[in-house]
């Protein structure tokens, strides 16, 4: 069966046929607007991330069942960012699509503008190793970008925790003007903290997330093509904000002595 | 204001505000709200005394505003274990370890397996289902019980019949692990409500109330049905989805006004908004001292004129009466993405999903259908059934 990319309708979606199984296909195709009625307040975090469609089919053996969930975004970036809010690092990854992982019957990937999530009750493991082979071959069918976001290479190596990486699309740090950033942790011997990366269109987008966050912190400046600041935020503490051209990195979670560590990292970026 | 410039370049202010992190201790609880104020409603026999604006944590993923919340006297968090796939709980876990457990109030949602898509129990809903999700929670929450354990999403007052939740729900309470039992729905809410103020099983009921549901008459009788029989009411969806009339997002809802409007009906102890940034939760902060509805808010409440027509809100009513069998709603909904939306493209692909022809309503001179919102439904589905003519790549 072919299957094709990138379209809204039901009819150009056709879920593979799994051996031994019966495919039920007569789920309605889930939009915006009656996404809550398949997956309730979860629905909030999809609508956020783009949320285009969801296509959903259920296999059948016997007692069995094996429910595919496929979610289309607006583009790769938002894909990533929702399957990042619900993604652990506890969690058993394989190479399938950009990224995916395995827990406890479920198996959740996403590639080019979905993200898809298979899911079955079975202890069983030959309906496990069903589960697998579904998720093949449903991977090998979607189109699409098979590759990590680029965005996540621009964070430094050394002390970042892996697949911890997240995007978030909306109200970084609870800060409504703060919008579109990846996210990584690092931990560097007792230190903990977290770095933002916010690839603005234009230098004049990037100075205006960190005019409004100088703002808010009681700070005037001058728009220039780069600076670093520490700032006091009230709600999440010291806050290490630089700037150089259109991107923007924040850093949170060290104190507001630890100035040689955030410019470490800052300047790496923004070299 | 100070500056000064370090040696490695960070430009270092003196202005601080308010300090950045402050250690948590249960002193500080009493000194950073004022208890007297806040307006607080119990939530039926449980007697549980909850402030009327609570914490739908859903989306949040920032500890920092979990916290500031409570600093604020929001000590009622709602989750679920199926939130962002568990790290929803986890990261209520972490925050919520370092409190005193009874300084806050803690709300969880556990689906049953196996329940189709009609919302039914069937073979496949067990209690060792339930219970293992619910283990899975509490290991992410790291508490010894939670307040209410809600059975996730109900829309057939079937499943609250279902012998294997109940029996699961019962011995959670034996155990001490839950302390009080409810069910969420979103959909066919009257009905699920009513049902369940017939039975003794459940003690609190989350259900979505806003100002924009057609059906609010039935709604608030059942609810009021329900409290009287001592089980308490939390509202959720208050904002009608989104926060605005329009999906392109140029009318925004009053949502000051909107959860006003849900506690202005005192059979509502609490609602759940959902918050993402500090803005929203000063915006909801005020409203725990002040409920009050003005003038200006009621009028923010009026639903714009365009839209008005447009959202067939799902009651179903029309399916059994039109003799043609036809999905009523579901073409309301297309004729919406259309008209509404304005993406005639999104209305085809509803319209080939549904297998609907260029004029379903041919044989029927005159339309049987009654219509709870009074739409003219012959007229709406011969307008939008065109479209299934019309060649894809013109809509795109």
């Amino acid at each position: 069966m072919v299957f094709f990319f990138g379209s809204a309708s039901a009819q150009e979606f056709a879920f593979p046929e799994l051996d031994g199984f019966k495919k039920i296909t007569n789920y309605p195709v889930f939009y915006p607007d009656n996404l809550w009625d398949f997956i309730n307040g979860a629905a909030e975090t999809y609508l956020a991330y783009g949320f285009i469609n969801l296509h959903v089919a259920e296999y059948k053996k016997g007692k069995n069942v094996i429910k595919i969930e496929l979610y289309h975004h607006k583009n790769n970036t938002l894909a990533f960012g929702i399957y990042s809010t619900e993604r652990s690092p506890s969690f058993r990854f394989m190479n399938l699509g950009a990224q995916g992982y395995v827990v406890d019957g479920s198996i959740n990937f996403f590639k080019g503008n979905y993200y898809v999530k298979i899911r079955t009750f079975s202890k069983s493991e030959k309906i496990l190793r069903s589960t697998e082979s579904l998720a093949l071959r449903v991977s090998n069918m979607l189109g699409g970008n098979s590759e990590m976001p680029s965005g996540l290479s621009q964070f430094p190596e050394g002390g970042k925790k892996v697949n911890e990486e997240t995007y978030i699309n909306e109200s970084v740090l609870g800060h409504k003007f703060l919008n579109k950033a990846y996210k990584a942790t690092y931990e560097v011997g007792p230190d903990k903290f977290s770095i933002y990366i916010f690839n603005n269109d234009s230098l004049q987008e990037a100075w205006k997330s960190a005019e409004n966050y100088l703002e808010v912190t009681g700070i005037e400046a001058l728009e220039s093509a780069s600076g670093k600041y520490v700032l006091s935020d009230k709600y999440n503490g010291s806050i290490f904000l630089a700037w150089k051209d259109n991107i923007l990195v924040l850093i949170s979670g060290l104190s507001k002595d630890q100035t040689e560590l955030a410019n470490k990292y800052s300047s790496e970026i923004l070299k | 204001m100070t500056k000064s410039i370090n040696r490695r370049g960070f430009i270092r202010t003196g202005l601080t505000g308010a300090a950045g992190m402050v250690a948590f201790t249960p002193s500080l609880i009493a000194s950073t709200y004022k208890e007297k104020e806040i307006i607080y409603r119990t939530l039926g026999k449980t007697g549980m005394k909850v402030p009327v604006i609570s914490f739908g944590v859903m989306r949040a993923d920032n500890p920092n505003l979990c916290k500031a919340a409570f600093e604020n006297g929001i000590t009622f968090f709602d989750t679920a274990n199926g939130y962002q796939n568990g790290n929803n709980e986890i990261m209520l876990g972490n925050l919520l370890k370092d409190y005193p457990r009874d300084s806050f109030y803690l709300a969880t949602k556990v689906r049953p397996n196996g329940v189709d898509k009609e919302g039914k129990p069937t073979s496949e809903t067990t209690s060792e289902g339930f219970l293992e999700k619910f283990n899975e929670s509490m290991f992410r929450l790291k508490l010894d019980y939670v307040d209410i354990l809600y059975v996730h999403a109900l829309q057939d007052p079937e499943l609250l019949e279902s012998k294997p939740v109940l029996k699961a729900i019962k011995k959670l309470k034996k155990d001490g692990r839950i302390k009080f039992a409810g069910f969420s729905t979103h959909r066919n809410e009257a009905a699920c409500i009513n049902a369940a103020a017939d039975t003794d099983n459940w003690d609190v009921i989350l259900t979505a109330y806003n100002f924009i549901k057609d059906d609010i008459s039935e709604l608030k009788s059942a609810i009021r049905k329900a409290n009287k029989k001592g089980i308490g009411i939390v509202a959720m969806k208050t904002m009608a989805g989104g926060g605005f009339f329009d999906k392109e997002k140029t009318q925004p809802i009053n949502t000051t006004a909107a959860l006003k409007w849900a506690l202005s009906n005192t059979d509502i102890s609490t609602t759940i908004p959902g918050m993402t940034d500090f803005d929203q939760l000063d915006l909801n902060v005020k409203i725990l001292t002040d409920i009050s509805l003005t003038e200006e808010e009621k009028n923010d409440l009026v639903v714009p004129a365009a839209i008005t027509g447009l959202y067939c809100n799902g009651c179903s009513k029309c399916i059994p009466a039109c003799p043609m069998n036809l999905p009523v709603p579901d073409l309301m909904r297309a004729y919406m993405y259309a008209h509404g939306y304005s993406d005639p493209a999104m209305a085809q692909s509803l319209l080939s999903e549904l297998g609907t022809n260029d004029n379903p309503c041919k044989e029927c001179d005159e339309c049987k259908v009654e219509c709870s919102k009074n739409f003219s439904i012959k007229e709406k589905i011969t307008d939008i059934s065109r479209l299934v003519n019309v060649p894809a790549d013109f809509l795109t």
